[in-house]
């Protein structure tokens, strides 16, 4: 059980290091999103599954669905 | 200078980060756990939910609750308000 | 956006709304409950706003923002319900009308759904309030801007 915590949040840290580290904006967000569901899956197993489920739908789909809508209108301008 | 600045606020939020790992409250264990017995005790009696978070939140503690709306309702009018079409 | 993301959003669509009124739904039996199942039915209008494109729900804001409106006013009504003994007090538990029915059992048991008072109306109120408001901000941020963005 130890290890399974140790793995799910060795992958939230290294999900949330690539958002960082990537150059695409667009792939960034992506891997927020992962270390998002990764979290609320950390959640699940610390047996508190109304925060996972909130984790999931605000953090993981709508935050990344703001975040791409933001992207998407404003890509021309970054890229010059 | 602003290297070793930076270097000594780095050990010393990594220090209290660490520790707080190191020391951290067993997982399961509150130090008090009376108001914890009291829900898990009376809330399927009192309020007829099997679920306690769910009673908590919108019978024992409603004003959390009421006050979570009153955020929400807020960012969305600001929203709306913000980012309304403009006519003309 | 492509036809991968059209096709598979018309899949993924029903089953994460049906989900999501099932979290509202049972939110005094099983974990989740009003915000949770909002969130989830709000992340459906997101989706279905990132793969079909803004302009086609554009009419949907004059249904959203007033259906937030009235589903806090919801709440409060609600809340105000018991406010003889005090604010926010259960006053349908117990009383054998709607759901008025006690639990089956203390302790562990399947549930029933004609239980816990105002619970369920509120989880309703709550989760009718979450979903619009958060639709319609993801609604609005899409239509902001260029048309062609």
């Amino acid at each position: 059980m130890t290890a399974l915590h140790v793995l799910t949040l060795s992958l939230v840290v290294i999900g949330a290091a690539l958002a960082v580290w990537f150059r695409d904006l667009l792939a960034s967000v992506i891997a927020l999103a992962g270390a998002s569901l990764l979290l609320s899956l950390e959640f699940y197993l610390l047996q508190a599954p109304d925060v996972a489920i909130a984790e999931a739908g605000i953090g993981a789909a709508l935050t990344a669905a703001i975040y791409i809508l933001a992207i998407r209108k404003t890509r021309p301008k970054e890229e010059e | 200078m602003k290297r070793w600045l930076f270097l000594a606020a780095l050990l010393v939020v990594a220090g209290y980060l660490i520790s707080g790992g190191v020391w951290l409250h067993p997982f399961g264990e509150p130090a008090r756990s009376e108001m914890d017995r009291f829900f898990i005790e009376n809330a399927q009696k009192e309020v007829a939910a099997n679920n306690v978070v769910t009673s908590i939140v919108f019978d024992y503690r409603g004003y959390d609750t009421l006050g979570e709306a009153t955020v929400l309702f807020a960012a969305v009018v600001g929203v709306a308000l913000l980012l309304r079409k403009v006519k003309g | 956006m492509s036809v991968i993301v059209r096709t598979i959003s018309r899949v993924v669509a029903p089953v994460a709304l049906a989900f999501g009124a099932y979290v509202i739904m049972h939110g005094h039996l099983t974990p989740g409950g009003g915000f949770q199942g909002g969130a989830v039915v709000a992340s459906v209008v997101a989706l279905l706003v990132v793969a079909f494109g803004a302009e086609r729900w554009k009419k949907w804001i004059k249904v959203l923002l007033p259906l937030e409106d009235t589903a806090a006013l919801a709440f409060v009504i609600l809340a105000f319900l018991g406010v003889g003994a005090t604010f926010f007090r259960n006053v349908l538990a117990g009383s054998g009308g709607l759901f008025g029915a006690p639990v089956p059992q203390p302790g562990p048991n399947p549930g029933a759904l004609n239980t816990a008072g105002t619970l369920p109306l509120m989880n309703w109120a709550v989760g009718f309030k979450v979903l619009a408001g958060l639709g319609a901000v993801v609604l609005l941020l899409a239509l902001f801007g260029r048309e062609d963005g």
